[in-house]
């Protein structure tokens, strides 16, 4: 057996168990997933941070969204941290009279978290990015979370995409409608991983004991998670509260978004990997940091694998019609394929089978009724060319990260 | 909120069993294919000695053999060449079973082939054939750059061959299975280079060359 043979048995078996996890989840919970608690009673006080840096064109419509969350008025507090905005983001915060605008020093968004933290009057922190958009009993339906288990420390929400015109905001719906469904299964296996910035609500006297935000990391949101599953607490994920974020519609502001959240990832997993392996920090040793340091080598070897097989065919396809013309023999006849299928045919087609039962699954649990045919169209386009560029951002900010360099929010 | 544990060891029994099953279902194919080739390279042999021992029925018996030999033989040869492509198409596609195991049914399809060779010089001398013996040295395993190559020639030659049918006995021969006839056939025609077409065992072109040149030399040596 030739090493690149083995190589792809390997990233098909890493790759059939993790999605065999994900469909017992899926079949043992289906019912569950959607849960939620509307109730007004009992409710806890609750402090909005927004942190902004030159927001002026979204800023007006996440306060609007917050103002106009279904929660007792008396029981929350709304807080902008400016971060040294050098546009008219703090004159338009200023102009809603029912909310606090704190302006300080540019220092990123970790800090002014932080920041907001510290002056927060109320028992839990809802950090809410301000380039988003609440459902009305968003807020409820997560705070209404905590009351399941005392050891829940943070309840995320939902992330849906609110732009959806151009094809890039299509493919990052299919992407976060997926994403916000494999985080509600990790769930189950208390691996929530990320509490990401749109809407997570955490117990204040959690973020104080930890330390809040860890200002020297990309993803701060990331890295809190995995503290906070660390000290063997518990993330819980409320699918059914839903909160529209707007996501980069040029393909160069997507690049740069994704380079921060993969040099990010490799700063927390490089701040935890201690805890590979270790039960004592529950399921982040366990499950989690495996889980996070599998994907990415799945992501690099699947490249590896695929270049070798893919890019050597292209670039004999290349030679070979380069020597037809050279030779006045042009050939492009479909007789001359070798259609043969191999091991590498069977096990492919089968992950693409369940890839796309897991998918389908995902998107119409997520959207029940038929999935439209522009999405079909947009579907293949994010499975056959999306998906490939996830390992090409990966290499660059694993170049980036081992460099020592760092890119700006 | 209860840890779902149990989903772990489950999902590596489903992993293990998709797994096996996708190996096996693997192998079976792989090895259909290998079994394949050796039934039919039994066929081959008896189809190769009969047309042999008729060669020989017909020049001792039957001074009229001519055409009836020439016929066997380029039936033959299509045959031995249909089964060479076969062999290569399902070497691509085979990723499970050991590199060499076909390394065996290859050398004996190149003996085959160079055998035809040599009767076919023999055929077209005793009674004068109105064919041309076109013989193309590759490589079994080539390289990314060589590869191409081979397959343009082999691209035009198949052209070629359908273009002028039986006037053209086209005998694809493998440069790289370590057989001593070969070695001393690459020796007596001093071939160094990949792709090599040899020409009524007389003009030699080396690497690639045009259609028209390829045409033009098989043209001059009918």
């Amino acid at each position: 057996m030739e090493f690149i043979t083995g190589l792809y048995l390997f990233v098909i078996i890493i790759s059939i168990y993790l999605y065999s996890i994900f469909l017992l989840l899926l079949f043992k919970n289906r019912k569950e997933l959607f849960n939620y608690n509307l109730s007004k009673e009992n409710l806890p006080t609750v402090s909005i941070l927004i942190p902004v840096y030159n927001e002026e064109k979204t800023i007006a419509g996440t306060i609007n969204s917050v103002l106009n969350l279904d929660y007792p008025k008396d029981k929350i507090e709304i807080i902008v941290l400016n971060d040294g905005s050098t546009d008219n983001t703090e004159r338009i915060a200023r102009s809603f009279k029912e909310i606090k605008v704190i302006t300080k020093p540019n220092s990123g968004k970790a800090d002014s978290l932080n920041y907001g933290i510290n002056i927060a009057k109320n028992e839990f922190i809802a950090a809410v990015d301000a380039d988003c958009y609440h459902e009305k009993d968003a807020l409820l339906k997560v705070i209404n979370c905590f009351k399941e288990d005392p050891n829940i420390e943070a309840v995320t929400s939902a992330v849906r995409v609110k732009n959806q015109e151009k094809l890039l905001g299509k493919l990052q719906f299919i992407e976060y409608t997926l994403i916000s469904w494999a985080r509600k299964l990790l769930e189950f296996i208390n691996s929530v991983y990320v509490t990401p910035g749109p809407l997570s609500v955490y117990r204040k006297s959690t973020l104080k004991k930890l330390g809040g935000f860890d200002k020297n990391n990309m993803t701060e949101d990331i890295e809190l998670a995995w503290r906070i599953l660390r000290n063997n607490h518990k993330i819980k994920m409320c699918l059914s509260a839903k909160v529209y974020t707007v996501v980069p519609e040029k393909f160069s502001k997507w690049w740069h978004q994704r380079l921060r959240w993969d040099i990010g990832g490799l700063q927390t997993f490089s701040k935890h990997k201690d805890t590979l392996g270790k039960t004592k920090y529950g399921m982040l040793g366990v499950w989690v940091a495996p889980f996070y340091l599998s994907s990415f080598i799945l992501a690099l070897l699947g490249f590896i694998v695929a270049l070798y097989i893919i890019g050597g065919r292209i670039i004999s396809k290349i030679l070979l019609y380069f020597y037809s013309i050279n030779t006045n023999s042009f050939t492009l006849e479909f007789k001359y394929l070798n259609l043969t299928p191999s091991i590498f045919t069977i096990f492919g087609l089968l992950l693409i089978t369940i890839y796309l039962i897991y998918i389908t699954f995902g998107l119409k649990m997520m959207d029940p009724g038929k999935i439209p045919t522009h999405r079909k169209f947009t579907l293949l386009v994010y499975m056959f060319f999306y998906l490939i560029l996830y390992p090409l951002v990966f290499i660059q900010s694993l170049y980036l990260f081992f460099m020592n360099k760092t890119i700006k929010w | 909120m209860v840890v779902q544990k149990d989903v772990f060891w489950k999902a590596a029994i489903i992993t293990a069993i998709v797994f096996i099953l996708g190996v096996l279902l693997g192998y079976f194919m792989e090895s259909s294919r290998i079994d394949n080739i050796r039934e039919e390279y039994k066929t081959v042999e008896v189809e190769w000695a009969d047309a042999k021992l008729q060669s020989t029925y017909f020049q001792i018996l039957n001074p009229k053999f001519c055409d009836i030999a020439i016929k066997e033989n380029l039936n033959f040869a299509d045959r031995v060449y249909e089964e060479g492509l076969k062999i290569e198409r399902y070497e691509n596609a085979n990723k499970l079973n050991n590199d060499n195991q076909l390394l065996y049914e290859k050398q004996r399809y190149a003996l085959f082939k160079i055998e035809f060779w040599l009767n076919s010089i023999y055929l077209k001398d005793k009674c004068k054939a109105n064919y041309t013996n076109v013989v193309y040295f590759y490589l079994d395993k080539p390289s990314l750059i060589e590869k191409p190559k081979q397959e343009t020639i082999s691209l035009i030659l198949r052209d070629l061959k359908n273009k002028y049918g039986q006037q053209i006995m086209l005998i694809p021969i493998p440069l790289d299975l370590d057989i001593a006839t070969v070695n001393v056939i690459k020796t007596t025609y001093n071939i160094s280079i990949v792709p090599t077409i040899l020409i009524g065992e007389k003009n030699k072109l080396e690497d690639t060359h045009t259609i028209e040149e390829i045409e033009q030399a098989i043209k001059n040596a009918m």
